[in-house]
């Protein structure tokens, strides 16, 4: 599924320009040494962690966007560095669990 | 001589605490990997530094195999890494980054000894091994990474970049 029928689906607002990729895979984690480990290529990174080093890791798996639950925005400085990597950032106000069960329910896994 | 077309994979992977000493005389900096469920706090004198506990945070460490030939490459010697932002005229790093130029990303590995008075950094096995593991997963054509040792640095002390690592995440503000 391409990014943009997955925001459209879900209902996820865009925080930045991002490219329409399709998308190959969810990883969840809060933890940014865990995303190097985990996260893949072409995937959807799903978090509640704004920080910046979170682009730094998401970077360098290549991950196409990242979703931040519970409605939280990150720094103008993290979108920036993210736009800057390609990186797409969408925000969503459900919860973690609430936003898997409708990754799954659209058969993304 | 190897000529192995090295597919690398992440192996050893290991839940743990990256923990942060500083010598109070000298101002250096160290870090270990600790697999303990509670990170050590001890202060401890080690030849002349006296190592004081400065702070801990949850990390992963990992190795790289070769699904070829079955190459191990350790990253023990690797406590993290950090996306270069440094733009000091006279860093080697800097300049790696500046003429790379747009979708060239430097990623410092960084060792434990911020000094590197023990001669010591990350392995060259290691930074290539990296370097070739992480390019080999980018589906962006754009997109190449590239890792280097943080020795590179013309001080690590004051390198401006973006350092992995869940500093702060179990924090209550």
């Amino acid at each position: 599924m391409k990014l943009s029928e997955l925001a459209e689906k879900t209902g996820l607002k865009s925080l930045n320009e991002f490219k329409d990729l399709e998308i190959e895979g969810v990883y969840i984690s809060d933890m940014v040494s865990d995303i190097i480990t985990g996260a893949t290529a072409n995937g959807l990174l799903v978090t509640l962690q704004t920080h910046k080093s979170l682009i730094a890791a998401a970077n360098l798996v290549d991950v196409a966007a990242v979703v931040f639950v519970r409605g939280k925005k990150p720094a103008d400085d993290v979108i920036q560095l993210a736009t800057k990597a390609g990186i797409g950032l969408f925000v969503i106000d459900i919860d973690t669990w609430s936003f898997a069960m409708k990754l799954s329910e659209l058969g993304i896994k | 001589m190897n000529t192995c077309n090295h597919k690398w994979s992440m192996t050893n992977i290991r839940n743990g605490y990256l923990v942060v000493e500083g010598c109070h005389r000298c101002k250096a900096r160290t870090s270990f990997f600790s697999l303990e469920t509670v990170p050590p706090i001890d202060d401890y004198q080690e030849g002349q530094h006296f190592w004081t506990y400065l702070g801990s945070f949850q990390a992963v460490k990992f190795d790289l195999s070769c699904s070829q030939c079955s190459k191990v490459v350790s990253l023990d010697d690797m406590m993290g890494l950090m996306l270069s932002t440094c733009r000091a005229p006279d860093c080697e790093v800097a300049r790696l980054s500046a003429e790379g130029g747009k979708g060239t990303w430097v990623y410092v590995a960084l060792c434990a000894d911020s000094t590197h008075n023990s001669g010591k950094c990350v392995s060259d096995a290691g930074i290539q091994a990296l370097t070739e593991y992480f390019n080999a997963n980018l589906k962006d054509p754009g997109k190449r990474i590239v890792v280097v040792p943080c020795r590179m640095c013309k001080s690590i002390d004051t390198c401006e970049g973006i350092v992995i690592a869940d500093a702060g995440l179990t924090d209550i503000y």
